[in-house]
C-alpha cells in the first residue's frame, strides 16, 4: 500500500516536471518574449527569421525581402504581429540606414517553390554512363539478344515475371531496365546510319 | 502504421508493374531496401521528337503515400516546357488537390489514392508529346515551343541523342 502511494506521488511530480520541460522546450516565446528571440545565438535566430521571412514572402510575394525583414524587426520577430501590420498596411518603408543580413547561401529547401527554382544541376551522364552499360553495347552491337539470352537462361523467367526473391526482382528490373535503354540506342544507331547513307546518296 | 501501408501499396504497383508493365515504361525501387525511392525510365512517345528517347527519372514517395503524391524528377537532360531545368516535374496528377498553385487545375486532374505510379507515368509520357501551355516550368522551352516550333523539336532531338550516348 504504501508503496503504491510513493509511486503515485513521483508518478504525479513526473506528470508536471514533464510539462514543464515541453513548456520550456516549446513555447519558449510565449514566457520569455522577444528580447530572449534575439538574443538566442545566432545561427538559431537567423534560421528563424529566414523562415519567418519565407513564409511572409510567400503570403505576399509583391513584398521585397528588405521591408519583410524590417517589419519583422520592428514587431520583434513576431510573425502574426507583421502579417496583420501588412495586411491593414500600416507598414513602413525601411530607413535607408537599415541593413538587413543578406540572404543565407542555398539552405535545404523547405518548400516546393524553393527546390522548382533551384540552380542548374551540372551536366548529367547520359543513360550509358549512368548504368554502365559500356561494355554492353560493344558486344551487343552483333546480335540483338546476346545480353538478354545469357542472363535469362533459366527458362520461365521472362522478363515479365514476379519472383517471390527480392534479390531475383532486382536482377529482374535492372535487366529490363538495360534492355530498354540498350534496345532505343540500337534504334537510335540504326536511325542514324540510315539518314547518313540517305545523305550520302543523295550527293 | 502508415509506413507499412505505404509499403504494401508500392509493392503491389511495384508487382503490378512488373507483371504487367505498360508500353514504354519501366519502374521500379532503386533498391528495395527503401521502397519509397524509384527510378523510372519512359520513352519518348512516338510521332513526337521525344520519339526513340528514354527518359530517366526519380520517384520519391512520402511516408503517407498514397495520401500525398510522390515527387518526379527528371534525371537527365530534358527540355521541355513543363519541366524545370532541375528536372522537376510540373504536372496537375503530382499536385494534392488542396494544392492548387495555378488555381485552373480540375480536383479530377490532381492526386488523389486512387491514381497510381502507373498512371502518373502514363500522363507525364503524355504531357511530353502535348505540353501544357497554361503551366510553364521552363520558360526558354515554353517560348521556344510556342514560336519556333523547328528550333524546339530539333533541340529535343538532339538532346534525345545524348541521352543514348550517340
Amino acid at each position: 500500500m504504501a508503496d503504491e502511494q510513493v509511486s503515485l506521488t513521483s508518478l504525479v511530480l513526473i506528470v508536471v516536471l514533464g510539462g514543464l520541460v515541453i513548456r520550456y522546450l516549446f513555447f519558449p516565446s510565449s514566457a520569455a518574449g522577444p528580447e530572449a528571440y534575439r538574443g538566442r545565438d545566432s545561427a538559431a535566430s537567423s534560421r528563424a527569421r529566414e523562415a519567418a521571412v519565407e513564409r511572409i514572402q510567400q503570403m505576399f510575394p509583391q513584398l521585397d525581402r528588405r521591408a519583410i525583414l524590417w517589419e519583422l524587426q520592428r514587431s520583434g520577430g513576431n510573425m502574426a504581429a507583421t502579417t496583420e501590420r501588412i495586411l491593414s498596411g500600416r507598414m513602413e518603408t525601411p530607413p535607408v540606414t537599415f541593413q538587413p543580413p543578406p540572404p543565407p547561401r542555398s539552405t535545404t529547401p523547405s518548400s516546393t517553390s524553393q527546390t522548382a527554382k533551384a540552380p542548374l544541376r551540372p551536366a548529367e551522364p547520359d543513360l550509358i554512363t549512368r548504368y554502365k552499360l559500356q561494355d554492353k553495347i560493344n558486344y551487343d552491337s552483333g546480335s540483338s539478344s546476346s545480353v538478354a539470352g545469357q542472363e535469362s537462361a533459366v527458362p520461365g523467367t521472362k522478363t515479365k515475371a514476379w519472383s517471390s526473391n527480392r534479390d531475383e526482382r532486382q536482377t529482374a528490373f535492372q535487366r529490363r531496365r538495360d534492355e530498354m535503354i540498350l534496345a532505343a540506342r540500337r534504334k537510335m544507331e540504326a536511325k542514324i546510319a540510315a539518314e547518313k547513307a540517305a545523305a550520302s546518296g543523295k550527293e | 502504421m502508415a509506413q507499412t501501408t505505404a509499403h504494401r501499396r508500392l509493392l503491389g504497383e511495384y508487382k503490378a508493374l512488373s507483371t504487367n508493365p505498360p508500353e514504354g515504361i519501366t519502374a521500379g525501387p532503386v533498391s528495395e531496401d527503401d521502397m519509397f525511392v524509384w527510378e523510372a525510365l519512359i520513352q519518348g512517345p512516338e510521332g513526337t521528337p521525344f520519339e526513340g528517347g528514354i527518359f530517366p527519372a526519380e520517384l520519391k514517395f512520402p511516408r503517407d503515400y498514397p495520401l500525398a503524391p510522390p515527387k518526379m524528377t527528371f534525371l537527365g537532360e530534358i527540355f521541355h516546357p513543363n519541366v524545370y531545368t532541375n528536372g522537376v516535374v510540373c504536372i496537375s496528377i503530382l499536385h494534392p488537390p488542396g494544392d492548387d498553385p495555378n488555381q485552373y487545375e480540375h480536383a479530377s486532374e490532381r492526386w488523389s489514392p486512387i491514381q497510381s505510379v502507373e498512371k502518373i507515368l502514363i500522363s507525364v509520357m503524355s504531357m511530353l508529346a502535348e505540353p501544357n501551355d497554361e503551366s510553364p516550368a521552363n520558360i526558354e522551352a515554353a517560348k521556344m515551343w510556342r514560336e519556333n516550333r523547328a528550333d524546339y523539336e530539333q533541340r529535343v532531338r538532339d538532346g534525345v541523342r545524348r541521352m543514348l550516348g550517340l
